[in-house]
């Protein structure tokens, strides 16, 4: 771990979701909220070298990170031809198992919230994780926005905006990121898929400048 | 620096808010109804952002 990722360990966030295009309409409002928390979200896609084995990646994001947010919404098959989708379990137990048997005493304090879409459809798959109480967010933005947000005043954050603020923030920020990138040359569809190491400083240029600073 | 008026979703409905604004003005059943009834702001200078349910940009109506 680097000094940097050793000072930011207690509001560091490791994400561990999918990274299909599906999933970006979800990804780009929690990683919003993050920030607006003032805190760092960590996650494979933050940056991409081609010569860094994923599982290693994986491995220093959880170590550098008090907190994480697994979502295991989308564990299965859209199809009888599509094969389960076990990445995300397995970074959750990585996760679980650092917590629980790493030697040194800080990562006793890791904090985890594990999404679900519906109410209890994960038990079903992992009944291990039947202590666990998670949040549901069915595959609404506004409503992952308002699960998360809740989760850490829930875990001791004060002072965060509103739900409805911070999904009204995300809104804005959406419509500034707009006019930014059209006149840089992007089209619809590439601002929507904007890379995540792009969009993160896009949020973080926002926070900074404020609304609106054409 | 324009004037922006955003319609974002809300729950099941659809929420008019000015840019800045700490809330919504009013919130509308539908999409449709919303974009009605901000159409007069056009002529007052403002731009109107239609959003889509995953906060990203539907359509820009600049001020008239």
């Amino acid at each position: 771990m680097t000094k940097e990722e050793l000072n930011r360990f207690g509001k560091s966030v490791f994400i561990n979701c999918p990274f299909d295009k599906d999933y970006n309409e979800l990804l780009k409002p929690l990683l919003f909220v993050l920030k607006k928390i003032g805190l760092f979200p960590r996650i494979a896609s933050e940056s991409l070298n081609s010569a860094e084995v994923r599982l290693e990646k994986i491995k220093r994001l959880i170590l550098a990170s008090k907190y994480s947010i697994h979502d295991l919404s989308r564990n299965y098959p859209k199809s009888l031809a599509d094969p389960f989708r076990m990445n995300m379990p397995f970074e959750l137990g990585l996760d679980y198992g650092c917590m629980e048997f790493h030697q040194v005493a800080v990562y006793k304090q890791k904090l985890m919230l594990i999404l679900e879409d519906e109410p209890y459809s994960l038990k079903k798959a992992i009944s291990d994780i039947s202590f666990a109480d998670c949040k549901h967010h069915k595959n609404d933005p506004e409503r992952l926005v308002e699960e998360v947000r809740n989760w850490f005043s829930e875990n001791g954050f004060d002072l965060i905006p509103g739900p409805t603020a911070l999904w009204n923030d995300y809104n804005e920020f959406l419509s500034e990121l707009y006019v930014r990138k059209i006149r840089d040359g992007f089209s619809s569809p590439q601002i929507e898929t904007l890379p995540i190491p792009e969009f993160i400083r896009a949020i973080d240029h926002w926070i900074t400048n404020g609304r609106n600073n054409e | 620096m324009s004037k922006r008026i955003h319609i974002i979703k809300r729950g099941a409905g659809w929420a008019v808010k000015t840019e800045g604004a700490k809330r919504a003005s009013k919130i509308y059943a539908s999409k449709v109804e919303a974009e009605g009834a901000v159409q007069v702001f056009r002529r007052q200078g403002y731009d109107v952002v239609v959003h889509k349910s995953n906060g990203f940009i539907q359509k820009w109506q600049k001020a008239k």
